[in-house]
């Protein structure tokens, strides 16, 4: 294998052919319900203390899980009692299944311990794999939560007219809020640790998004 | 003088492709025509064939309501992706959520026959990867002025079939019919260009006897999917 800091990389790289392009992290729907720009930051620190815990306390758990040879069934139903809102589930098992795809052609035996769960979601399958990729429980939560961020950035300067650097500057300063996600998820070790945190009003952006009629993202 | 690039190889085996429904793309700029070319295949074919859409609607689900709405097919066999403003990356670089609808509903719909994709509508560069669609159509229109099939460009050159749609319009819009489908030939080498108008029966019957081919070749197994490529050649490709 090589060094797990590449896998990182190559993971958290949007050019990983995963379908990130079509997630803004509800952010559309934030700003169509009167969210606006200068929002933004607050909205990413926001959601590294909620959502964002429990995708990454999600992938922490199902690297555990795989290390010591369990059932990931337990840790998807902990990861989908903990999504209140079907649209951010059903966006999060499209995210998955792209990436099981990506797994199965490039590393198939990691695919393996999921071959019993039906459509895991992005997290599990994300945390899943990482264990057979070497990677550390700590650097499984920044990915979670970096991703996160710079999903919300993406779409931000697809949404917003921004300077570039300015957006970079968001994502930069949003790091910050990082190391208190991965000291609050990253020694989470069965389904009940990870953490029951969601945000209701970024769950009904993401209802309403998804019953609108005009949108440039899935979620 | 630089030589050409090398013949890409086929993204999978052919054989391997037979076993499900043809994968047919449809691409080309905004307004071209792509989804009435799309609703004329279903009105034409669902008879004979069973048929499913994804569109790839860039800022509203107005192609999918098109769709819906025209009453060729049954509303839930006609799947919107949004492709987060990336109407190009999502059918040539990044195809995963193109590629995970179609195959959902292949899976919904198992005695599917064909499944048709209408990209969101990019420029003259965009193309579909051949690791999504066995083949494709690109489609141009009169009204788009007689130079643009001169002017060329990947899909224009090498898609498997070039449109030019909407012949019945070239005499408001001074174009040369003619003279445009000879640019398009001549750029094209032997690959097919129809021109088209849903007010013309026998281009009609033209277009859907170039899908019924196409169709054949794909169950029989013979279709390799080609791949228009991304860039323009500097010398012409060889012809077999
Ligand atoms: N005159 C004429 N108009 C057409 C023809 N085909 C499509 N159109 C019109 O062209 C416009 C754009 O068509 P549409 O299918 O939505 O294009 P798309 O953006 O490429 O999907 C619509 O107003 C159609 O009614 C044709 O054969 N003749
Ligand atoms: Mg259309």
């Amino acid at each position: 294998m090589p060094h797990p800091e590449l896998l990182l990389l190559l993971l958290a790289d949007a050019r990983l052919p995963v379908g990130g392009h079509t997630q803004s992290g509800t952010l559309e729907g934030a700003l169509t319900h009167g969210l606006t720009a200068n929002d933004v930051p607050g909205y990413l620190r926001t959601r590294l203390l909620s959502s964002t815990r429990v995708e990454a306390g999600t992938a922490v758990v199902a690297r555990a899980t795989v290390e010591r040879h369990g059932s990931l069934d337990q840790v998807e139903r902990a990861w989908a009692a903990r999504t209140v809102s079907p649209a951010l589930r059903e966006a999060s098992r499209t995210q998955g299944h792209a990436l099981m795809r990506l797994v199965r052609r490039t590393w198939p035996d990691l695919s393996r311990p999921l071959d019993d769960v039906v459509r895991p979601s992005r997290s599990t399958v994300l945390g899943a794999v990482s264990a057979g990729l070497g990677l550390g429980a700590a650097s499984v939560a920044r990915l979670v939560a970096y991703d996160d961020v710079q999903t919300v950035c993406a779409a931000a300067l697809k949404l917003l007219p921004l300077d570039p650097v300015t957006v970079a500057g968001w994502a930069a300063e949003a790091l910050n809020g990082i190391a208190d996600l991965e000291a609050a998820v990253s020694w989470a070790e069965l389904p009940t640790d990870i953490p029951a945190c969601s945000a209701p009003q970024i769950e009904a952006w993401a209802q309403a998004h998804a019953a609108s009629t005009r949108r440039l993202f899935r979620a | 003088m630089p030589d050409h690039a090398p013949h890409r190889p086929p993204a999978a085996p052919a054989a391997a492709r037979a076993a499900r429904p043809l994968r047919l793309g449809v691409c080309g700029p905004v307004g071209t025509g792509k989804s009435s070319l799309i609703a004329l295949l279903c009105r034409e074919l669902s008879g004979r064939l069973e048929i499913a859409v994804v569109t790839n609607d860039i800022y509203t689900d107005e192609d999918a309501r098109f769709l819906r709405s025209a009453g060729v097919l049954a509303p839930e066999r006609i799947r919107a992706v949004e492709t987060g403003a990336c109407p190009h990356t999502a059918i040539r670089d990044d195809i995963s959520a193109n590629l995970s609808t179609v195959e959902e509903l292949e899976e919904d719909y198992p005695e599917l026959d064909l499944v048709l994709l209408e990209s969101g509508g990019d420029n003259l560069t965009a193309t579909y990867s051949p690791a999504l669609v066995d083949a494709q159509v690109f489609v141009l229109d009169v009204a788009g002025g007689g130079d643009v099939a001169r002017k060329g460009g990947p899909g224009i050159e090498r898609a498997d079939l070039l449109v030019v749609n909407k012949t019945d319009l070239a005499p408001y819009v001074g174009v040369d019919v003619p003279a445009m489908l000879a640019d398009a030939t001549a750029a094209r080498g032997e690959r097919p260009v129809i021109g088209l108008s849903r007010t013309d029966r026998a281009s009609v019957d033209r277009i859907v006897a170039w899908v019924e081919e196409v169709r054949r070749s794909q169950a029989a197994g013979v279709l390799v999917p080609s791949d228009p490529g991304p860039m323009a050649r500097h010398v012409h490709a060889h012809e077999h």
